[in-house]
């Protein structure tokens, strides 16, 4: 590399022991772009591990490398002490994670409770034959788990709304029945894709209590992608920065924060002061997926 | 050898007319994601407007030629307007479905305003006997006839038109803007609607210049002609969904195809089946999906989660 | 059923919704059994027939609904399915000692006059290994694409019926076996303890059966964990496999099962009908079925049922309208019966997809809502009572429950 080695803060203080999900030497090429460049990270179980950069800098990119959607073009990725570029895409949930996607509307007829039910598929048993027979274990499978599924959409405070249709909720209300229908999986790793974006401070605000909620009452690791700089640095527990699909800095909020290749990333040459507590001014123009 | 020849010759020639109704239909997708059904029913439509004009209604062979392009050209933008406008933002299986329909009343409209009777082909002059090469009945010889001449030429002609067209005059570069990027081209101030309404027109013309030749070239045709032009889909599909090029080259395969098959297939009737030479395209177009399943030109839809 | 159907509901519901309440669902369905009670009893034999054609429509639609409606893959191709059982049908029950008149030779034609109890079942499994060997090319191929090799397949497949003479009579048809049970034979009056129950009752007892069983499975199905995994493909396929549905076992299954369905249709309306012909099975079969499914409403039960009635029924009632001719005589308004029928499909898909894309039953669901809404206020005194914006569900979303118009993600966003 021709330019300056990137300044990648080494965390001083972060704990030790096995990453739940291991990333190295990552490189995603399509359609002549360069998506990520030679990323590594380490993810320890229970944590809050960010990701953020500018737009286009590969996030979602990432996460569509995890969810087996992308196939990379070089890099290994270990997720539970197995090779998660192994797996098939519907096999990652078997696995262990969840995803929930940046952009909805992808299910605007299917109720809520059908939602976080469809999250329960790599749970549950019947198919075809057991179903349409709807015979005992059947009939008591499907109470079962929609118990189980009312008291997760009561935990997110959507329990009323069981019965809507998603395409009629309000966008916030349809950012949580994503969480929660990840959250029916029961899974290990939660992946967060932009959970906050387009929401107002109320919202955002809900949204980040529930994700500390995960992470505190449910022990369940998660990976946040987002742009929202102020609720990322509110809660994560490690920060990693992309741009142009290289890393560039991670560590604690604090640090990264201060690190002035992240100011440079998210500002431009001519803002080089440390404190960087409101939202980049970086353009919305079509995000790279 | 000599037969082989013939049969290209009139393979090239058939496939010339599926060319010309895949071509419409590439011209309507690329434009605006529209699916079109019905494009095989432009050229029923056409064919039976300008053969009706010309004997039925004393116009004259090239008046009844714009008659039936206007025919189409209206109904493809009418449809286009008042149908196909509110599915935008419909999934696409939607939108086959309601071409479908149209294909339905096309078709069926046809067969009730002229009956299952055969009727001749209208023709803009006598095209004459077209010109042998060799000793045609001694059997080793072939005939080039003019109306299959005269398809080819128009064909390229045709094809020529639109690359000029496409290439260098305004329009033509409009419709190719939108058919890459939509919101960008309205961006640009390209009157969108303009596009959609010029890309029915074209298919719509292409597919009764289509349907006269086709006519001609079976001599007297009936409603089964609309039968003959669901083969253009095959060459559609061959060729992929949004490619010009493929059109073309799917279309002439798809042609060979058939008089080919058509030609040899009584050696092979007992294990084949008779008429086998009518399934033959769809069996090429899903060998060739198999190997590519966006056909030969097509281009590979990315998901994007 | 689709659980779109219950608007505003007060409680968490740990059951699956009902489109009435208890008591009056109960009414409901008491009364509808002695209609059909009624009507098995005094309908006279042209509207017996009619009910026959029109239910065994409905499973027809019922498969396709199962394929296309609930699991989004496009496909034209259900009359082929439809063949294969009536052929299995026919090879396995039919007469050995039938035969053909073909070209002027007597050929032969298969038959191993098996059980009614044998052929119908295998004639839906013969369709649903058919649909097995078709199944993975819809993994392969998309939207389109698949839609057209459904048509290859509706072609290439008569083609081959048409060729294998011995098996299906060649392009004259033959006569295809009725249930029967030792003497006992459906295609003939019988005395049942000494009251005499018509060919057409019998068939109408046996129809409906399949029918009920058919819907009940189908329904089933839907809301248990196999239908979501249907319907998630449907909507959005790359999010269903993150998600954890298995992209080859969903549409795998979804071919088997409508194909299933479909085999055992097309062996039972053979049956019935007695005698076709193998150009029977072509594009415009397919057609009608689809548009069965879009009048009456996409991806529902009832809308099948409904479907059928309206693309079915309609025609028939056309037939006893005007004089039974065939085309080129002057028909209802001076139009041939056949060709009327089809400019009435062409238009009730234009239309319907246009105007009313849940079909009947969105129509239902629509005015169920309105109704609904009306009650809601006048309970309240008149006062529009909104406690929180989130109750009310947007209703331009209520009420297209479950119709294909469902996904508009993945278009946005494909190249």
């Amino acid at each position: 590399m021709s330019e300056a080695a990137p300044n990648v803060t080494k965390p001083t203080t972060r704990p030790t022991g096995t990453p739940l999900l291991s990333v190295t030497g990552l490189t995603v090429r399509f359609a002549g772009v360069t998506a990520l460049s030679d990323v590594s990270l380490e993810v320890l179980p229970g944590e809050l591990f960010a990701v953020i950069g500018p737009n286009g800098a590969g996030k979602t990119s990432l996460f569509n490398v995890l969810s087996r959607v992308y196939q990379p073009a070089a890099g290994s990725v270990s997720y539970d002490g197995r090779d998660l570029l192994k797996l098939k895409t519907h096999q990652v949930a078997s696995a262990g994670i969840a995803r929930t996607f940046q952009n909805l509307g992808k299910f605007p007829f299917t109720t809520v409770l059908d939602y976080l039910l469809l999250g329960r598929h790599t749970r549950m048993k019947s198919g075809i034959l057991r179903g349409g027979l709807f015979v005992g274990p059947t009939a008591r499978e499907e109470r079962e788990n929609r118990a189980y599924c009312m008291r997760l959409l009561e935990l997110v405070g959507l329990a009323r709304h069981a019965q809507f249709l998603l395409g009629g909720l309000p966008f916030g209300l349809q950012k949580r029945a994503d969480v929660a229908r990840a959250l029916a999986l029961e899974p290990k790793l939660l992946l967060l894709d932009e959970p906050v974006a387009g929401m107002n401070l109320e919202e955002t605000e809900d949204m980040a209590a529930i994700i500390l909620d995960i992470k505190e009452q449910l022990g369940i690791t998660q990976i946040l992608v987002e742009h929202d700089m102020a609720m990322v640095m509110g809660i994560s527990d490690h920060v990693l920065v992309l741009d142009f699909g290289r890393v560039i800095a991670q560590g604690r909020p604090a640090e990264v924060q201060a690190n002035p290749n992240v100011i440079k990333a998210y500002l431009g040459e001519e803002f080089g002061g440390p404190s960087l507590t409101t939202t980049p001014a970086s353009v919305n123009t079509l995000d790279e997926q | 050898m000599a037969f082989l020849i013939q049969l290209c010759f009139e393979g090239i020639a058939l496939g010339c007319i599926y060319a010309l109704i895949a071509l419409g239909f590439a011209i309507i997708f690329k434009a605006s994601e529209v699916i079109n059904f019905a494009q095989g029913e432009f050229l029923l439509v056409g064919a039976y407007i300008v053969s009706a004009g010309t004997y039925d209604w004393g116009l004259g062979f090239f008046p009844a030629l714009l008659l039936g392009v206007a025919a189409t050209v209206i109904i493809g933008i009418l449809f286009e307007r008042f149908a196909l406008r509110r599915m935008i933002g419909r999934p696409i299986f939607a939108i086959l479905m309601i071409t479908i329909g149209l294909d339905t009343l096309l078709r069926t409209g046809v067969i009730i305003k002229w009956g299952p009777n055969v009727r001749a082909a209208a023709t803009p002059f006598t095209l004459g006997g077209g010109f042998n090469v060799g000793d045609v009945h001694a059997g080793n010889g072939v005939h080039f006839g003019a109306s299959e001449l005269w398809t080819i030429a128009v064909t390229i002609v045709v094809c020529i038109l639109l690359f000029f067209f496409f290439r260098f005059t305004k329009y033509g570069l409009a419709m190719r803007a939108t058919a890459i990027d939509q919101e960008a081209a309205l961006a640009t101030s390209i009157n969108i609607r303009f596009v959609y309404a010029l890309a029915w027109g074209i298919a719509g013309a292409i597919a009764t210049i289509g349907g006269v030749f086709l006519a001609i070239q079976s001599v007297g045709f009936d409603t089964t002609l609309g039968q003959t032009a669901l083969l253009a889909f095959p060459a559609i599909i061959l060729g992929g969904l949004d490619s010009v090029v493929g059109a073309v080259v799917g279309g002439i395969l798809i042609g060979l195809t058939q008089d080919l098959t058509g030609g040899y297939e009584s050696h092979f009737s007992n294990i084949l089946g008779a008429g086998f030479h009518d399934i033959a395209p769809y069996i090429l177009m899903i060998i060739i999906l198999f190997i590519r399943p966006y056909g030969l030109f097509g281009t590979r839809k990315v998901e994007r989660v | 059923m689709s659980a779109s159907e219950t608007v505003v509901s007060a409680s968490p519901i740990a059951a699956p919704p009902r489109l009435l309440r208890a008591a009056s669902r109960r009414f409901a369905w008491a009364l509808g059994i002695l209609l059909l009670a009624l009507f098995f009893l005094i309908a006279s034999d042209q509207w017996l027939s009619l009910a026959n054609f029109t239910m065994l429509a409905a499973i027809a639609a019922l498969s396709l609904n199962v394929l296309s409606g609930y699991t989004g893959q496009v496909s034209l191709g259900i009359a082929f399915f439809m063949a294969i059982g009536a052929y299995t049908a026919v090879l396995l029950g039919g007469d050995p000692k039938a035969s053909f008149f073909i070209s002027g030779k007597s050929v032969p034609g298969l038959g191993l006059g098996l059980s009614f109890l044998i052929w119908l079942p295998a004639s839906g499994i013969v369709a649903a290994i058919a649909g097995a060997v078709i199944g993975p090319t819809a993994l392969r191929l998309k939207g389109f694409y698949l839609g057209i090799v459904s048509l290859a397949l509706i072609f290439i497949g008569q083609h081959i019926f048409v060729n294998t003479v011995r098996l299906t009579g060649g392009p004259g048809g033959r006569s295809f076996p009725s249930p029967a049970f030792g003497e006992f034979n459906f295609s003939r009056q019988n005395d049942i303890l000494g009251v005499a129950v018509t060919s057409n009752q019998e068939f109408f007892l046996l129809i409906l059966l399949i029918l009920v069983l058919a819907a009940i499975f189908v329904g089933n199905v839907m809301r248990t964990r196999a239908g979501r995994a249907f319907q998630a493909v449907r909507d959005n396929e790359t999010s269903a496999a993150i998600i954890g549905v298995n992209l080859f076992k969903a549409k795998m299954g979804a071919f088997i099962f409508s194909s299933f369905i479909a085999g055992v249709a097309g062996a039972l309306f053979a049956s019935y009908t007695s005698y076709i012909q193998p150009n029977y099975w072509g594009l415009l079969l397919s057609i009608q079925y689809v548009a069965a499914i879009i009048v009456g409403g996409v991806a529902s039960v009832w809308g099948s049922i409904l479907g059928a009635v309206f693309v079915f029924a309609l025609p028939q009632i056309f037939d006893l309208l005007s004089p039974p001719q065939t085309t080129g005589s002057p028909g209802l308004f001076g139009i041939a019966v056949g060709d009327l029928n089809a400019v009435v499909y062409g238009l009730l898909i234009i239309v319907f997809l246009l105007f009313e894309p849940g079909g009947v039953i969105g129509l239902i669901r629509r005015i169920q809502l309105l109704s609904l809404r009306l009650n809601h206020r006048l309970r309240k005194g008149g006062e529009l009572t909104k406690a929180s914006p989130d109750l009310e569900p947007d209703a331009q979303f209520e009420v297209e429950s479950s119709t294909l118009s469902a996904s508009k993600g993945t278009e946005m966003f494909d190249e």
